[in-house]
């Protein structure tokens, strides 16, 4: 025992070893590669840009200003509303008297002066009596005349802010604090609040925060310190927290998280209270966190870059031969030349963590996301005939990557279907607030195993007839997929010790595709998540079907394709009949194979249960097997456990026939399979 | 002459056999889709006049709550229900019978405290403040209307509340300059690609062998790189159209992207000329745009503010200006680039 231990051990070492020369050698040529004068070059330009997004991010996001003067409005010079058209970026002034209406204006500000006042030269804002916008009949006036509204509003607030009478100005102080309801989440799933639920005690509500003595007390127990903006003493206070010229930052609020000194839009989203003048409250949106995290995203782009040019390097001109003939494996070679790029990584990530003020947890949360487009960026380099198709793959993984981690992400403070990208613990870590262990781990899981099997796919490729040979991208995928499995021929026996394993590396592999499935299908409640739910369920429901029926064959298609399983194709036609029910013996074998190892890696994912995510409807759809089993006989609860069972095999043998008769017939049942499997997903919703 | 045209076509062939033009576009649909998709769900999650019938019950008390329904007469999308005293609001909250307390007090100074309480971290919390806020700011309106007298300055009048979509100004502020610049970058990426791995694989010395001049091979490479981007911009300038979406001034949009896409193009063949590796060619790249077109965009008539103002009809005699002057620059940079790749050869 010992003995093999101390093998293994030995063995382990010398593998580190290797991993590690050729993690030496890399780096070495990596740095080689760029040479002094382009990283100069590079690093001056970096520094340029660094300035240009620093004086983006000083003048506020609004400061690019891409709606510069979209919209003409026609105003008379000496009107009161032309500085308002003027402070306003997105509007120009025309002159009212000559401009036409829908040819070189989309708007005309009309004043009515108050019959007696003054005739001089300027009108003056009291003397207004009205005011009326003509709009030209179409979208942009309409916009356009919304756009005058918004600037005349945010005129009126500077003007207040200039008010030396403030009570007059800010008649109205507003303090808002955030109440979890003892009745729970649930509840209130629908705007207007149906009257359901508990009748429960509403201490929690009334204890503190009356009116009449201010929020101080509240704010003690909720971490923001609002000490005053009360409204006993409020003459001051409250007035200058609307007078900060932010006007839509809660200048409060930076009690719970000063970063760079930008007033947090939000930041302190549940639980802090905001003090100030009505047009100062914020809806909770992380938006200053949600920035910064970004930035963890963004050297990303530009690592895989330079990564996947080394792999693709390796892959030129048999370059990376005498490599593969060397004693080191596969896997010790991917690993040395990853290992450089993934402690860049890390490096990057600790520093952007520091800069920004986010704690171990970022780093812990990006280095998933990290591993994700390094794995990604890894299959597709191996996969790509030349640098313009890897230059698309790049892009590809960045853009898709990007919204999967970023897109979630905005949705931090509003459902939990959030805690889907590990973005969003980084945006939870800068906002302050806690993380419990098991949303750490379902937000980071997925994104880990999901590389963890992009690294598998590609390893499964590396190797001189895929790596040195020009075949197309889905051509070496199905290669990739077919290398994982064991023959199946048409003649073996049935319980066959050969055919057994066979059997299980398919569902081995099916169950594999489980991480990829779940997000992709997350993405798919991501996207729909928009739209009325009329439309997303169903579209939702086919889309599932389809993603999971497409992983659960696809596998079965690369073995039939690369010949892994028996095809009589190939042979005359004199056994035509018999080969033929052998093949159809051999495709509904491996078909129930691969519906059963996809049903068992889906109940390994009732995990997901546990952050609550099923709480929400959609997630519901998503997830119908695992939802609101309780209540039921057992009997109906077996049938309904092992009912996805029996579709998941269904439908695979399906599509495991199509795949078996080649590329018409497999699309043709994939569309079955879906179909069918669509239906049942709209049975089990109706009846949830 | 000739001889750039077989480059270009050949350039040509390779995208298309490898089918990655089709990757691209896939890539850029990806991506407008999926703004669009992210600007409807933050519309109707922090904009509720989008949504339809968001309507908040908001439960009230205190001494001026009479004034407060007033004001919610005036705010479509929420109304108040008085209660007697605080306690009572606050437990018609807590029973889910309203989506938040507002308890609305006079003080000796003069002035209304309003003391709010949303429901914490649920799915409409967004909503519901973002609604209370326009209840509270018409209130505050009405309050300031009553003391007009004591301000130095009055208030402007506001226009009357109009019908409009969130998605318009979006639409040709971002989604249009986006997709018009998307196969500008793609374009200067594939001449990167394509000469760095000519080097790499050695075939650049083969043309030069052939009867044709450094020069000719980048003329070849770029009018290739140079000629889809125009197509691949008029290509979703039609799809928006077809989907309703007027785009005015194509023909100068077109001009003023291919003149951006020379331009690129000629960055693009400077830095692999400097750079012959593929990694140091692309990350310098990658920044070169970056760099040009973030310092691009933050001055005031940037390109993808041109892009929208000509798209929405809003262009004037300087948008005119600024795309001829972004011919001349283009023109200038690519002649200048061509001649002196054209001197120095590739790869030093």
């Amino acid at each position: 025992m010992t003995d093999r231990l101390r093998r293994a051990a030995r063995r382990l070492a010398v593998s580190v070893r290797r991993v590690l020369r050729v993690a030496r050698w890399e780096s070495a040529r990596a740095s080689g590669g760029v040479d002094r004068r382009t990283l100069a070059a590079g690093v001056a330009l970096l520094l340029v840009a660094g300035g240009v997004v620093g004086v983006g991010v000083a003048t506020g996001v609004a400061g690019l200003d891409v709606d510069r003067d979209v919209y003409r409005v026609g105003v008379d010079a000496e009107s009161p509303y032309a500085d308002a058209i003027e402070a306003e970026p997105s509007l120009r002034a025309v002159p009212a008297g000559t401009s036409s209406l829908g040819d070189s204006a989309d708007a005309v500000v009309v004043t009515v002066v108050r019959p007696g006042s003054v005739d001089d030269e300027t009108v003056d804002a009291a003397d207004v009596e009205d005011v009326i916008v003509r709009a030209s009949d179409t979208r942009k006036g309409e916009a356009a005349a919304a756009a005058v509204r918004e600037a005349v509003e945010a005129h009126n607030e500077r003007l207040m802010r200039a008010e030396p009478n403030r009570t007059a100005a800010f008649p109205v102080t507003v303090t808002l604090r955030y109440v979890g309801r003892t009745t729970g989440f649930d509840d209130g799933a629908t705007l207007g609040g149906s009257d359901g639920g508990s009748t429960g005690g509403s201490t929690d509500g009334s204890a503190d925060g009356t009116g009449g003595d201010g929020s101080g007390d509240g704010g003690s127990d909720d971490e923001s310190g609002v000490a005053d903006g009360g409204t006993g003493d409020g003459e001051s206070d409250g007035a200058d927290a609307g007078g900060t010229d932010s006007g839509d930052g809660a200048a409060e609020s930076d009690g719970s998280d000063g970063l760079l000194g930008v007033p947090s839009i939000g930041g302190a989203a549940f639980g802090a209270d905001t003090v100030g003048s009505p047009g100062s409250i914020t809806p909770p949106f992380p938006f200053t966190s949600l920035l910064l995290a970004f930035v963890f995203l963004v050297p990303m782009n530009f690592l895989i870059q330079a990564y996947g040019s080394s792999i693709l390097d390796e892959r030129t001109n048999r370059r990376g031969e005498p490599l593969l003939v060397t004693p080191l494996s596969p896997g010790e070679i991917v690993a040395g030349k990853t290992l450089p790029y993934a402690a860049t990584a890390a490096v990057v990530t600790t520093l952007i963590a520091a800069l920004v003020g986010g704690g171990a947890l970022s780093v812990i949360a990006v280095a998933p996301v990290a591993a994700a487009f390094l794995g990604a960026t890894f299959v597709g380099a191996m996969f790509a005939r030349s640098f313009k198709e890897l230059t698309f793959v790049t892009v590809g993984v960045s853009v898709l990557l990007t919204t999967y981690a970023f897109v979630p992400a905005i949705f931090t403070n509003v459902t939990p279907v959030a805690l889907v990208s590990p973005l969003t613990l980084v945006v939870f870590d800068l906002q302050g607030e806690a993380v419990s262990a098991g949303e750490a781990l379902f937000s980071t899981a997925p994104m880990a195993v999901g590389a963890a099997l992009l690294f598998g796919l590609g390893l499964g490729v590396y190797r001189e007839e895929d790596m040195f040979s020009q075949k197309p991208v889905t051509r070496k995928f199905l290669d990739a997929l077919a290398v994982r499995l064991s023959p199946v021929s048409v003649g073996s026996g049935l319980l066959d010790r050969g055919l057994l394993r066979a059997l299980g590396a398919v569902a081995l592999l099916t169950a594999c595709t489980i991480p990829f499935v779940f997000v992709a299908e997350l993405l798919a409640v991501a996207v729909l998540f928009a739209l009325p739910v009329t439309v997303s369920i169903p579209v939702l429901l086919v889309s599932i079907a389809f993603i999971e029926e497409v992983a659960k064959s696809i596998a079965l298609y690369a073995g039939f394709e690369r010949g892994v399983f028996g095809r009589t194709d190939g042979v005359d036609a004199g056994e035509g009949r018999g080969g033929d029910g052998g093949t159809l013996r051999v495709a509904l074998a491996v078909g129930i194979a691969s519906g059963t190892g996809f049903f068992v890696a889906e109940k390994v994912t009732a995990v997901v249960q546990a952050v609550g995510l099923t709480d929400l409807f959609l997630g519901r759809a998503a997830f119908a097997d695992v939802a609101g089993l309780s209540g039921l006989p057992p009997l109906a609860l077996a049938a309904l456990f092992f009912a996805p069972l029996a579709l998941h095999v269904a439908t695979t043998s399906v599509a495991s026939v199509g795949a078996s008769r080649g590329r018409t017939a497999y699309a043709v049942a994939l569309t079955l399979a879906t179909l069918g499997h669509a239906a049942y997903n709209v049975g089990v919703v109706s009846l949830g | 002459m000739d001889s750039r045209l077989t480059i270009a076509g050949r350039e040509l062939a390779g995208l298309r056999a490898e089918k990655t033009i089709l990757l691209a576009i896939g890539i850029q649909l990806f991506i407008a889709a999926f703004s669009s998709f992210l600007v409807v769900g933050l519309v109707s999650m922090y904009d509720p006049g989008a949504l339809d019938g968001a309507e908040i019950e908001v439960a009230a008390a205190g001494d001026a709550v009479d004034d407060l329904e007033r004001a919610a007469g005036e705010v479509p999308g929420a109304s108040v229900t008085p209660y007697d005293d605080p306690d009572a609001a606050r437990s018609a909250f807590e029973r889910n019978a309203a989506d938040a307390v507002v308890v609305a007090t006079r003080t000796e100074s003069g002035r209304v405290s309003a003391a709010v309480t949303a429901p914490d971290s649920t799915v409409e919390t967004t909503v519901i403040v973002v609604q209370l806020r326009e209840l509270l700011r018409t209130y505050e309106l009405n309050e300031r209307d009553a003391r007009a007298s004591f301000l130095e300055e009055s208030p402007l009048p506001l226009p009357d509340r109009g019908e409009t979509s969130p998605y318009f100004a979006f639409t040709y502020t971002v989604l249009i300059p986006v997709l018009v610049f998307l196969p500008v970058f793609i374009s200067g990426s594939l001449v990167v690609d394509s000469i760095t791995e000519e080097l790499d694989r050695g075939t650049m010395e083969l043309l030069r062998v052939a009867p044709v001049t450094v020069g000719e091979i980048v003329d070849g490479k770029a009018a290739a790189a140079v000629g889809i981007a125009p197509a691949q911009a008029l290509l979703w300038l039609l799809l928006l159209e077809a989907n309703g979406t007027n785009v005015a001034n194509v023909g100068p949009i077109l001009a003023l992207m291919t003149a951006l896409t020379t331009l690129v193009v000629a960055v693009a063949v400077g830095i692999a000329a400097v750079a012959p590796d593929r990694r140091a060619a692309q990350l310098l790249y990658s920044v070169a745009v970056l760099v040009l077109f973030g310092g691009a965009t933050a001055m005031a008539g940037g390109p993808a503010n041109a892009v929208a103002r000509l798209a929405i009809d809003s262009a004037d005699a300087t948008t005119g200006l600024l795309v001829v002057a972004y011919v001349g620059i283009a023109a200038a940079a690519y002649l200048g680039v061509r001649r002196v790749v054209a001197v120095e050869g590739f790869g030093r």
